[in-house]
């Protein structure tokens, strides 16, 4: 996360002043919108915190992104659109960003929103103080002395970032970012009320405190069991909300929501693993599948402390050929996955994943070559390759690991024992290279193919494997200021591909149930999944 | 007694600190920490946080600072993973929850599990007493975890009576079900207890006595015959009321009753060191306090028991 992001540069590089047009949900003409508009879904875990500043979870975002609103927002297809901000400028070479903000936007107690509380919100994201997280995402969006707030060495209010009146709000790069404005719908960039946070502390998300600027207000939270959300009559753009009542409901096991789905409860929920094929049958509406920025690898430990086998290329290619990925697809999972070739998933935005060599062989012609590479790398019945394959505890994560080493066992002779552990125990153990061969999954932190590939440069800190290649690093390093990164990122996987560093096993999907009224205005082309309760609206049906 | 009494408190305060010195090791010592995550944080991001939750300091500091913080202040410190809360809103929230459908658990199970108990016994070897023990047999062999899921689908998806899970306050449509997920097994076991002790009792000397002297069944029972045979179920009743109350993580994953079981679990997973603390010391003085009234209890009804 370090590195570069390059979100959807293709909208915001070389211009100068950007007004887009607004818009919540846009409902079609002749739609005859049910008398019904609520919405309930389901969350596997209660989120971490519904203060800004603080959230790290997945389910905490999609609460802030319907309470809180920032500069920016994304459409259905996750396009940049005005949020709190009518209208925005680079300027300097794309080391000044000027935000021009909207008058009408006003607090949830009828104070207006003004460029003094994003200022108030983005140092308190880096004080020290506040011991966010996600204090790192203020350095990543390269604001001059973010660095040195973090590390306590200099104030917050030297942080490139300043209101020189109440509607217009000034950013100070250390590094021409040409993707800045993208970073601002991430949820640690939204406003949030100083006097509220001075006067109740840490109390202040409680329902009868919080004050909030976005479309919906908190009117209910109980811990561990439901959250409410109801429209804010003082949002700006209140007129084009739809759907009224917003409703978490914290349920811990994917079928006891699939029953109460049925039952009538939720509107949206998870598909259990396998079961999808089931229900596209049975209620082809409802059940939903479609790509997700996800990744399912195993690592090979490239270090000094992995197995001298894997340090020859010939066996991490023979390992990779010979799993099929269409069985674990198609028959472990169901859920509509993609068989992976690259790291990168296809559905990445602006990225067309290579046509490498081994995606276009049949099975049988990889499981070939990958009994003549192990063969040449003297591993055979006589001389057995063994390794450990680890994966953190879950049914799911064993099921494809006993298919993979049976595949390796039958085709190549390999004996791959299989060994879990609990998940914190898991990431220890991986981040020490304690490992021979693990699995692991990575979900881009936005939609570009940097967020993937800058795994497998030398110095990324999430590169568990440490595989090292100085062409990747010098390819990376080059994207970020290169004006069509993608020649790049496509060169890079190409390489991985003859390296073979992991094993991609398939790309992610989002499988779920949703209610048949709501399928119309879920924004499906999102691939972050970055959805606002104010776009969706319920269909009668 | 009152002595007895005092030495049990007198005890009970160093069992307390050696339970969470105990717990305290156990969870330093467990790999990983409350801030592990797939993205491991840069280093000045993780420093920032311990400081601010003071885990850069010694590990004896910190448990000197936690128990002080415990003893002088009541405050079981912050939550690590839920940030807007700390460890004393996670047990106000979880506690009342499972403290309401562990005590209806209770009552159901002691009621239910006493009279078939007695009812088997008294018809003893007849179609009643099998019939008795079919059902506690059969309640004890199916566990909650297999029993939850199927309350569910017969009473929300097929009968549409209940709703399948939520709080709501502790409304009554929504205790019943974990209730009986939760009762079924415990109500098993006490009825075949009294069961078994009642028939011991009905067999003894004292009741072929009152029975020589005519007295009726319904006095020989209730009047002679119960409360000896009632000491092997109170016995049980200790540890299965601190069971109850002190909630299932079952219960709470099925009908997200937002109870402290599930917490106590999530916790240990996720290195939430305060949480895990604060639930332990909980659960630990539960335990203390019951075993203490059970002895209590004991001495009350069998006068022939003297501390």
């Amino acid at each position: 996360m370090k590195s570069v992001m390059k979100i959807l540069t293709a909208a915001l590089v070389g211009t100068t002043f950007l007004v887009a047009p607004t818009f919540a949900a846009k409902v079609p003409e002749g739609v005859k919108l049910a008398e019904d508009q609520t919405f309930t879904y389901r969350a596997l875990d209660e989120h971490s915190s519904i203060d800004p500043q603080i959230v790290e979870d997945v389910s905490g975002s999609d609460i802030i992104r319907d309470l809180f609103e920032g500069l920016l927002n994304q459409d259905a297809n996750g396009n940049l659109i005005p949020g709190v901000a009518e209208s925005w400028e680079a300027s300097n070479g794309n080391l000044t960003y000027t935000f021009k903000l909207r008058k009408n936007a006003k607090w949830s107690n009828g104070d207006p929103v003004t460029a003094h509380d994003f200022v108030y919100a983005w140092r308190r994201l880096a004080d020290p103080e506040t011991a966010s997280p996600y204090s790192w995402y203020i350095e990543l969006m390269s604001l001059e002395n973010a660095k040195e707030v973090l590390a306590g060495e200099k104030d917050p209010s030297e942080l490139g970032v300043s209101a020189p009146d109440d509607y217009t709000l000034v950013v100070n790069l250390t590094a021409p970012l040409p993707y800045f404005a993208a970073m601002t719908t991430h949820a640690s960039t939204f406003p949030t009320p100083q006097k509220i946070i001075e006067k109740y502390g840490k109390e202040w998300t409680k329902p009868e405190n919080i004050v909030s600027n976005g479309a919906y207000v908190l009117t209910e939270h109980v811990p561990n069991e439901r959250l409410v959300r109801e429209r804010n009559p003082l949002y700006w753009n209140d007129a084009e909300t739809v759907i009224e009542k917003v409703t978490v409901l914290v349920i811990n096991d994917d079928n006891t929501a699939l029953t109460r789905y049925f039952a009538g409860e939720l509107d949206r929920t998870e598909i259990p693993s396998g079961e999808y094929p089931r229900l596209k049958e049975e209620y082809p509406d409802q059940a939903l599948s479609f790509p997700r920025l996800c990744s399912y690898y195993y690592t090979f430990n490239l270090s000094d402390s992995g197995p001298e086998a894997f340090k020859d290329k010939r066996v991490r290619q023979a390992l990779s050929y010979a799993l099929d990925r269409n069985i674990i697809t198609e028959q472990v999972l169901k859920g509509g996955q993609f068989p992976a070739y690259t790291f990168t998933p296809a559905a990445t935005a602006n990225f067309t994943p290579p046509d490498v060599e081994y995606a276009k062989m049949t099975q049988a012609e990889r499981d070939a070559k990958a009994k003549e590479l192990m063969e040449a790398a003297g591993y055979n019945a006589d001389n057995p390759l063994k390794f450990e394959l680890l994966y953190n505890t879950s049914e799911g994560h064993k099921k494809i690991a006993t298919v993979a080493a049976q595949m390796w066992k039958q085709k190549l002779g390999v004996e791959a024992t299989l060994a879990n552990q609990e998940w914190k125990v898991f990431l220890e153990t991986r981040s020490k290279q304690d490992f021979e061969l693990a699995r692991s999954g990575w979900c881009g932190d936005y939609n570009e193919a940097s967020t993937f590939l800058d795994l497998m440069t030398t110095p990324s800190g999430y590169n568990d494997g440490k595989f090292s290649n100085a062409e990747i690093d010098k390819l990376m390093q080059d994207a970020r200021t290169a004006a069509d990164p993608n020649a790049n990122y496509t060169k890079v996987e190409e390489i991985m591909a003859e390296e073979m560093p992991i094993i991609p096993v398939y790309h992610y999907t989002a499988v779920f149930m949703l209610d048949p009224g709501l399928v119309d205005s879920w924004p499906v082309n999102n691939v972050e999944q970055n959805w606002y309760s104010r776009d969706l609206y319920r269909v009668e049906k | 007694m009152f002595r007895f009494i005092l030495r049990r408190i007198a005890i009970a305060i160093p069992t307390m600190l050696i339970l969470i010195i105990i717990s305290f090791v156990l969870i330093k010592s467990a790999p990983g920490g409350p801030f592990t995550s797939e993205r491991p944080l840069p280093e000045q991001v993780l420093a920032n946080i311990e400081a601010k939750y003071g885990l850069d300091k010694p590990y004896h500091q910190q448990l000197i600072d936690y128990i002080v913080g415990i003893v002088t202040r009541g405050d079981f410190g912050p939550s690590f993973r839920y940030k807007d809360r700390t460890v004393n809103d996670v047990i106000a929230q979880g506690f009342p929850v499972t403290l309401t459908y562990g005590f209806w658990s209770f009552i159901v199970a002691v009621s239910v599990g006493v009279s078939l108990g007695i009812i088997a016994a008294i018809f003893h070897n007849s179609w009643i007493d099998y019939f008795a023990v079919g059902i506690s047999i059969g309640a004890q062999v199916l566990p909650n975890f297999v029993m939850a899921p199927i309350l569910v689908i017969i009473f929300t998806l097929w009968l549409n009576w209940l709703p399948g899970g939520g709080w709501h306050g502790g409304q009554w449509q929504y205790i019943i079900m974990p209730v009986i997920a939760l009762s079924t097994s415990y109500m098993a076991s006490i009825a075949r207890i009294m069961r078994s002790s009642m028939l011991e009792v009905l067999n003894s000397n004292f009741i072929r006595t009152a029975k020589a002297k005519g007295l009726s069944w319904r006095r020989i029972i209730f009047k002679h015959a119960l409360k000896p045979a009632l000491l092997p179920v109170i016995t049980y009743l200790g540890p299965a009321f601190v069971g109850m109350i002190t909630g299932s993580v079952v219960i709470d994953m099925y009908f997200s009753t937002g109870g402290i079981g599930r917490e106590f679990v999530n916790s240990a997973l996720n290195r939430d060191y305060s949480v895990i603390m604060g639930i332990t010391i909980l659960f630990g003085f539960l335990t203390i306090s019951f075993n203490l009234l059970v002895d209590i209890l004991y001495a009350w009804i069998d006068p022939k028991i003297r501390y």
